[in-house]
């Protein structure tokens, strides 16, 4: 199952005005794949969700599901979520509170008036496959949250659907059950090899999960790709501080040519940059850019060469493997993730710059 | 005394006196109804306890007690009905669907309940003449309904606005049209809603009196509140014992009603749907 969005755009019509929910989004996500949707709280990404899912109909663009054309507002295309058998998994789980485990996972399949029989033995195979067997004849009232998500795939998988749509399902779960179900998710997505669109505002989630992601902010989409490609590449400051373990640390620097190389200018600093790295920053002409350096590509020395800064450790923070230490800098406070002994407030320390690795933007780009 | 126990004492007190102001007229009721003589309270008077006068109104053919109460019952039941299955469509149109002006249609449909049921008489009198249904369940079933229709709308508007959207999205993804997902998941889900509205229309229908005294000429569909304020005594004098014992009486449905239907009326049935 393939889906397409072209030109999607979605104003919502309120007593207060209109509300442009999702600008201009294209998106193409491929057959069996695992698609994100990430970005920040109010970026449209569950509007997107509802828009394939067909809950809402777009303002402007036009949907496909494998080619055939589900919405387009422009030819008054239409097709109800009935039609589009899609599944969709809520971040409030959406269980009937009215049936028990066995009735939340066979309403689809009664809906569809399916043989009673083949009811039973589908619901049986869904419900093994989530290890909840034993829980068809509970209330949703009377089981945990982690259980309840499991209904609720259940019940989204048991009559195998063209497209699976997860909006956020493991916000409402504990930080260690949610990693569980997370890879657990991962391997049922392969095992069904099931098309599925997966919001969520988590980063680590969108990493681990993702075959493909795309960042959403305001409306729009910033940047589609693999994993790595967000973090190796980000195309925006945005993008650089969104994704990654700690936000990017951006400081403003200045690219000038002396004696035929490219050079970096940041703060009193100035740095030579390699044949690789010069070509890359060619395309952005000369002048005032910001870079982009990853808290855990950077490193505190005592005794720094060039490229490096000093500053003066303004804290350090614990996070088991790895410390978090605020450095005071000419340029800014940076942050460097290390796994070596850290510094102690107030100590003067060198950073040394990842030059090589950091991300150059040009400075009108968004942040 | 400390300060919880003067609470208690003074939230004590104040709930007796309610319940007996409240409960005083039916306790007269029901002692004027089981005594010979309704004279109870005069100097002199004696109490003597009988059953005799409810035995009357059941017993008395000429009362038609009885069939009164089958009217009542099936009239108010009928209304009671009507008017749920009309208003919970409605009710979901208002809540779910995208509609434009939905509360000034809201605010609409509670003006035309505000007219005074005296104004509405004399013309459904004459439509009822018209359409030869004077006397008939028809007669009062139709004005009780759309009587009560204003009301029941609200009420499960506001009772189906408190179930998480959610779950009605999930039912139209899981393959329901709109009417699947509204009798499938919003009715058995707002099920005590929907319950104590058709118990307040079935008391509302069930007490009717202006539209029962003019629309019903006889037995046929004549309700209990008509059926005793017609009531005669022989030689011209009220009988009071037999009014209070009808009246006894007609408490009797109602009240069981409520006690078949409270605990599905309070259960918590939306528990566990979503995340709290």
């Amino acid at each position: 199952m393939m889906l397409t969005f072209h030109g999607i755009s979605k104003t919502f019509v309120s007593e207060r005005g209109e509300v442009p929910a999702v600008r201009g989004v294209d998106l193409a996500v491929r057959e069996g794949e695992l698609f994100v949707l990430l970005g920040p709280s109010g970026c449209g990404k569950s509007t997107v969700l509802s828009l394939a899912a067909g809950l809402l109909s777009p303002s402007s663009g036009e949907i496909r599901l494998d080619g055939e054309l589900v919405a387009a507002p422009g030819k008054k295309v239409f097709v109800s979520p009935r039609e589009r058998n899609v599944a969709m998994v809520f971040q409030s789980y959406a269980l009937y509170p009215h049936l028990d485990v066995f009735g939340n996972i066979a309403f689809p399949l009664r809906v569809a008036k399916g043989k009673e029989e083949s009811i039973t033995a589908e619901v049986a195979r869904a419900a093994s496959m989530l290890g909840i067997g034993e829980l068809l004849r509970a209330r949703p009232g009377d089981l945990s949250g982690g259980q309840r998500q499991r209904v609720a795939i259940a019940r989204a998988i048991v009559r195998k659907p063209r497209l699976f749509l997860l909006d956020e399902p493991l916000s409402n779960l504990d930080a260690a059950l949610r990693s569980a179900t997370r890879a657990e998710l991962k391997r049922l997505q392969r095992e069904l090899a099931v098309t599925t669109l997966y919001v969520t505002h988590d980063q680590t989630e969108a990493m681990t999960l993702g075959d493909r992601v795309a960042l959403m902010r305001e409306g729009s989409v910033l940047q589609v790709g693999t994993p790595r490609e967000l973090y190796e590449t980000p195309r925006s400051p945005f993008a650089g501080s969104f994704i990654g373990p700690s936000p990017m640390n951006l400081l403003d620097a200045v690219v000038f040519e002396e004696e035929g190389h490219l050079h970096l200018r940041i703060g009193e600093e100035r740095v030579a940059l390699s044949p690789k790295k010069a070509g890359e920053v060619r395309r952005l002409a000369t002048g005032r850019v910001r870079l982009g350096l990853r808290p855990e590509r950077m490193r505190i020395s005592g005794d720094p060469g060039p490229p490096a800064l000093r500053g003066i450790v303004v804290s350090a923070e614990y996070l088991g493997r790895e410390r978090l230490v605020s450095v005071e800098t000419a340029a800014g406070i940076l942050t460097v993730l290390t796994d070596e002994v850290a510094p102690n407030e107030g100590d003067v320390v060198g950073l040394a710059l990842p030059i090589e690795t950091a991300c150059v933007f040009r400075p009108e780009e968004g942040e | 005394m400390s300060e919880e126990r003067r609470i208690r004492i003074l939230y004590t007190v104040g709930a007796a006196a309610m319940t007996a102001f409240c409960l005083l007229p039916v306790a007269y009721m029901v002692l004027v109804a089981a005594s010979r003589r309704p004279d109870i309270f005069s100097a002199g008077a004696e109490v003597r306890l009988t059953a005799g006068h409810f035995l009357d109104v059941l017993g008395t053919g000429s009362l038609h007690f009885p069939e009164y109460v089958v009217n009542g019952i099936a009239i108010s039941g009928l209304s009671a009905i009507l008017a749920v299955v009309l208003a919970a469509p409605a009710a979901y149109a208002v809540t779910r669907l995208d509609l434009p002006g939905r509360m000034s249609f809201l605010f609409l449909v509670l003006a035309v309940s505000m007219f005074p049921p005296v104004s509405l008489v004399s013309y459904l009198f004459r439509m009822m003449s018209a359409l030869g249904w004077i006397n008939t369940y028809a007669a009062l079933v139709l004005p009780y309904t759309a009587w009560v229709l204003p009301l029941s709308l609200w009420i499960l508007a506001s009772h189906f606005s408190r179930i998480p959207r959610d779950l009605d999205r999930a039912a139209l993804l899981d393959g329901c049209g709109r009417l699947a997902a509204l009798r499938k998941v919003m009715v058995p889900v707002a099920a005590p809603g929907i319950l104590s509205t058709a118990i307040l229309a079935f008391i509302f229908a069930f007490n009717e009196f202006l539209f029962a005294l003019l629309l019903t000429t006889g037995r046929n569909a004549r309700t209990i509140p008509v059926g005793i304020a017609l009531f005669e005594g022989l030689h011209g004098e009220i009988p009071w014992g037999m009014i209070m014992a009808a009246a006894t009486l007609a408490v009797v449905p109602v009240v069981l009603l409520v006690l078949v239907f409270q605990r599905g009326i309070v259960a918590g049935l939306t528990r566990g749907a979503v995340r709290e």
